[in-house]
């Protein structure tokens, strides 16, 4: 780095040599920590291509966790399970949609986001592991049933993300030892990556068909929701 | 006059290091943690195309903190003090820039950022606190001896 030459009568300390090589020492050290730590932000925030994917996802699909994959419209919901209006997104949506993916009248893909921090990461990585259990939709619904009024307050955790999970019929050995390993915490750093590519800029973001549909009218109002699927092709 | 300023120009030198550094310490600090957000509120001022935006997302909250702890501690403070400097005029046009075009965002200069409801936007006090930190900006690369520093 250029440096201006010294003036020795300005104000400051005592001078000398020693000093001199302490400065650089140090800036040294600030230097290779920030290196370092910029170095491992990119790559943990990279694709992580060895990560180990729920069986319903495809990265075709943006990772998302997809259900009735051929049918018309798609409906793509990129949600952080400890935001709060993906919330009230659910609350007025969030029955009906359960219902036409029973019914196989659309397809859905669940993108679990985790920018509010840990716990959305725990519970990612637990509905990816209920999703194995065919018990995604119900614990979905869960989640958001118990969501903390508080983020990472330490309410969903191993522990009562497991128990959440027997509430919904999540019991297998599996299902506890996929919660308690976080088997997928590579796959949702995937979905996180995916969505900063997709220039996903908030929770809840709804697309039908690829077309994100209107913040301000449609995802909050069931009937305006509703004619937004008609819209995208949604019959009867 | 002249000798006044020489005796105190240094305590103000110091003061002003401490500011700067301590509002990037604290900048960058709070979005350390959360590069995921710190990514999404950059790509939310819809400046830079996808990639960039996340690669500055990611590594910005180090470079401020970086910044920070060499102005705290005094070494290097004048390019210190330009390169902060430099970061917040391009704070100040990246606000300006989202206010004149209408976009609904926080500036995300301490964490949170991204998209927020109409008519909850900040953009005039963001703008005079990255003004404020300019001025002190300036002052430290004109001044940039001052007390308990490493420089000299």
């Amino acid at each position: 780095m250029a440096k201006s030459p010294k003036t020795k009568n300005s104000a400051g300390g005592a001078s000398g040599s020693g000093d001199n090589f302490t400065r650089w020492l140090v800036a040294g050290m600030v230097g290779l920590v920030l290196i370092v730590g910029v170095a491992f932000s990119l790559f943990s925030n990279r694709t992580n291509t060895a990560a180990t994917l729920p069986s319903t996802v495809k990265q075709s699909d943006g990772y998302g966790i997809s259900f009735n994959s051929n049918v018309k419209p798609v409906v793509d919901i990129w949600e952080d399970f400890q935001c709060p209006v993906c919330k009230n997104f659910e609350s007025v949506v969030g029955d009906y949609i359960n219902q036409l993916i029973v019914e196989k009248k659309i397809s859905v893909v669940y993108h679990t986001l985790s920018f509010i921090g840990d716990e959305s990461i725990l519970a990612a990585n637990a509905a990816a592991c209920a999703s194995e259990e065919d018990k995604f939709l119900p614990f979905h619904s869960l989640l958001y049933q118990t969501q903390s009024a508080k983020e990472n307050t330490g309410l969903w955790n191993a522990k009562s993300l497991v128990e959440l999970g027997s509430q919904v019929g999540a019991t297998s050995e599996k299902f506890v030892s996929c919660v308690n390993k976080g088997t997928y915490a590579a796959w949702v750093s995937n979905v996180a990556t995916d969505g900063a590519k997709k220039n996903v800029n908030s929770t809840p973001t709804v697309f039908i068909n690829g077309i994100e549909i209107d913040r301000k009218t449609q995802y909050f109002d069931l009937a305006a929701f509703k004619a937004a699927l008609v819209a995208g092709g949604l019959k009867g | 006059m002249k000798s006044k300023f020489l005796v105190f120009q240094p305590w103000i030198t110091l003061l002003f290091r401490l500011i700067l550094g301590g509002v990037l310490l604290a900048a960058g600090g709070l979005k350390v943690g959360h590069l995921q957000k710190s990514a999404m509120a950059v790509r939310a001022y819809e400046v830079l195309p996808i990639s960039l935006a996340n690669l500055v997302g990611y590594s910005l909250p180090w470079i401020e903190i970086g910044i920070a702890i060499f102005l705290i501690l005094g070494i290097f403070v004048k390019q210190s003090a330009i390169a902060g400097g430099v970061l917040m005029f391009l704070f100040i046009v990246g606000i300006s820039q989202a206010a004149i075009r209408g976009l609904s965002i926080d500036c995300g200069c301490f964490g949170g950022g991204g998209q927020v409801a109409a008519g909850k936007t900040k953009y005039l006090v963001e703008i005079l606190r990255d003004c404020v930190l300019l001025v002190t900006a300036l002052v430290l690369s004109k001044f940039p001896r001052g007390k308990f520093g490493l420089d000299r």
